[in-house]
């Protein structure tokens, strides 16, 4: 466990004791990182925000069933895909989120690809990987989940998460590599009249680069 | 970096400041699973306090009898185990794992009825019961499947019921199947109790009624599991 998870390690034991400061210290710690990997999931909805509550609202009164011996951040991130999906699974909101799907969702650029594209191109391929990859790959490679923690989170072994979230970055890296190879001669593209044109062909060439790819 | 003013909103810090009584932390699945071997094994053993063992355990010999029940019990609380696994969001266990345990489990029971019929093919239920009752069961053999598996299934339901009181916070991201793997934890448990007292070993009794218990304790435990993860649902649209 990192220094970072003790402290909120300790922060939980506190609010277990009934510290309504220790509640808003963990809030403030954890929130903005969950709230982003909702965005994710949630494919860029403004329902991130509604489940973000409901996330801490569930904590609150699931608070008992936190062990110590697990590390939180983990522990509320699972419990953020649990609302998540309990949510879809009620299909209240659903219509809504596949709705708000045009606008690309909010997450990171992964470090490890920022050299091979622009922010928007990373975000564009990230969106277009299978959801399992991304979803296993933002987990290690943004929010620094192990992939122990990440297959206690999905239900899959440690192996497992470690082949999606490596098979996520190949293919990112080969999608975005083909992206950066098809504008440098640009051959076979028609000719763009505008930007939202141009935005499209490439939308489709990262897709078709992206099929090719996990073929 | 982080911002460490961000401050939750103020109808969610309400909600909280409602109740903040201390509450004491959950224990490990392991341990959780430990601390229902007592009322399993209170429950399961109720029907053998009151009819006492099966009158062909010499036939069988201490290993089919009492080694394999422990099995099942063994499995049983396996079962409640991976469940508990199942109810933690960071500790769930790879799904090869639990259908393998699922799988393991029935095919246990199979194999124990199976290897009980061809030890020892009793088919007279002979109880320590009142003549008049043997003689019953014995013209309506029905009769005698009926109470196994009405009876078993009470018995089971009442653990259920109570394994249900202990994951009623479960944060199981699949609470139906969460819940199928207690209430077929309970099953197993009851079953392996109630095998070392019933006297009939044909197949389709221990297989047909013993069976059917274990399958109606899996559903009670799953439409409970499924109960609980909706009212969990429910309970936080009211107050987002």
């Amino acid at each position: 466990m990192s220094e970072g998870d003790q402290e909120v390690r300790a922060l939980m034991i506190r609010y277990q004791g009934g510290s309504l400061e220790a509640f808003q210290e963990i809030y403030a710690q954890l929130a903005p990182g969950v709230r982003r990997y909702l965005s994710h999931l949630a494919g860029g909805s403004e329902i991130a925000d509604d489940l973000l509550q409901e996330t801490f609202l569930q904590m609150h009164r699931s608070r008992a069933a936190y062990n110590p011996n697990y590390a939180v951040r983990p522990w509320v991130f699972g419990l953020a895909r649990n609302v998540f999906l309990m949510n879809r699974r009620a299909a209240r909101q659903w219509a809504k989120v596949h709705e708000s799907r045009e606008d690309l969702p909010e997450f990171p650029v992964l470090p490890e690809a920022d050299r091979l594209g622009s922010r928007d191109e990373i975000r564009r391929c990230i969106a277009d990987l299978p959801p399992d990859q991304a979803e296993a790959l933002l987990l290690h490679h943004e929010w620094g989940f192990s992939f122990e923690e990440i297959a206690g989170m999905l239900g899959i072994s440690a192996a497992a998460a470690r082949a999606r979230a490596s098979r996520g970055m190949a293919d990112l890296r080969r999608a975005l590599k083909g992206l950066q190879s098809a504008q440098a001669a640009p051959r076979g593209l028609p000719v763009m009249n505008n930007s939202g044109d141009l935005a499209a062909a490439r939308e489709s060439l990262v897709r078709k680069l992206l099929k090719r790819a996990r073929a | 970096m982080m911002d460490r003013s961000l401050k939750p909103p103020e109808a969610l810090m309400r909600a909280i400041a409602q109740d903040l009584k201390p509450v004491r932390p959950s224990p490990q699945p392991l341990r959780l699973a430990l601390r229902m071997v007592p009322l399993a094994l209170l429950v399961s053993s109720l029907i053998l306090l009151a009819i006492g063992p099966r009158h062909d355990a010499g036939i069988l010999g201490p290993l089919l009898t009492w080694g394999a029940s422990a099995v099942q019990f063994v499995l049983a609380i396996a079962l409640v185990w991976i469940a508990a696994h199942e109810s933690i969001p960071v500790g769930r266990l790879p799904r090869q794992v639990v259908y393998s345990a699922a799988v393991t489990a029935s095919l246990v029971v199979v194999l124990i009825s199976l290897i009980t019929f061809s030890t020892s093919p009793a088919s007279e239920p002979v109880l320590r019961v009142p003549p008049i009752v043997n003689e019953l069961l014995r013209v309506k053999p029905w009769l005698m499947g009926f109470a196994c598996g009405i009876g078993s299934t009470l018995a089971g339901g009442i653990l259920v019921l109570f394994f249900s009181w202990v994951f009623r916070n479960s944060l199981a991201t699949r609470p139906t199947e969460a819940g199928a793997l207690y209430g077929a934890g309970a099953g197993l448990a009851i079953n392996a109790g109630w095998r070392i007292a019933c006297p009939v070993s044909t197949p389709w009794h221990a297989l047909g009624a013993h069976g059917a218990a274990i399958i109606a304790t899996v559903i009670l435990g799953a439409l409970i599991g499924r109960f609980l993860g909706s009212r969990r649902l429910r309970m936080g649209d009211k107050h987002s």
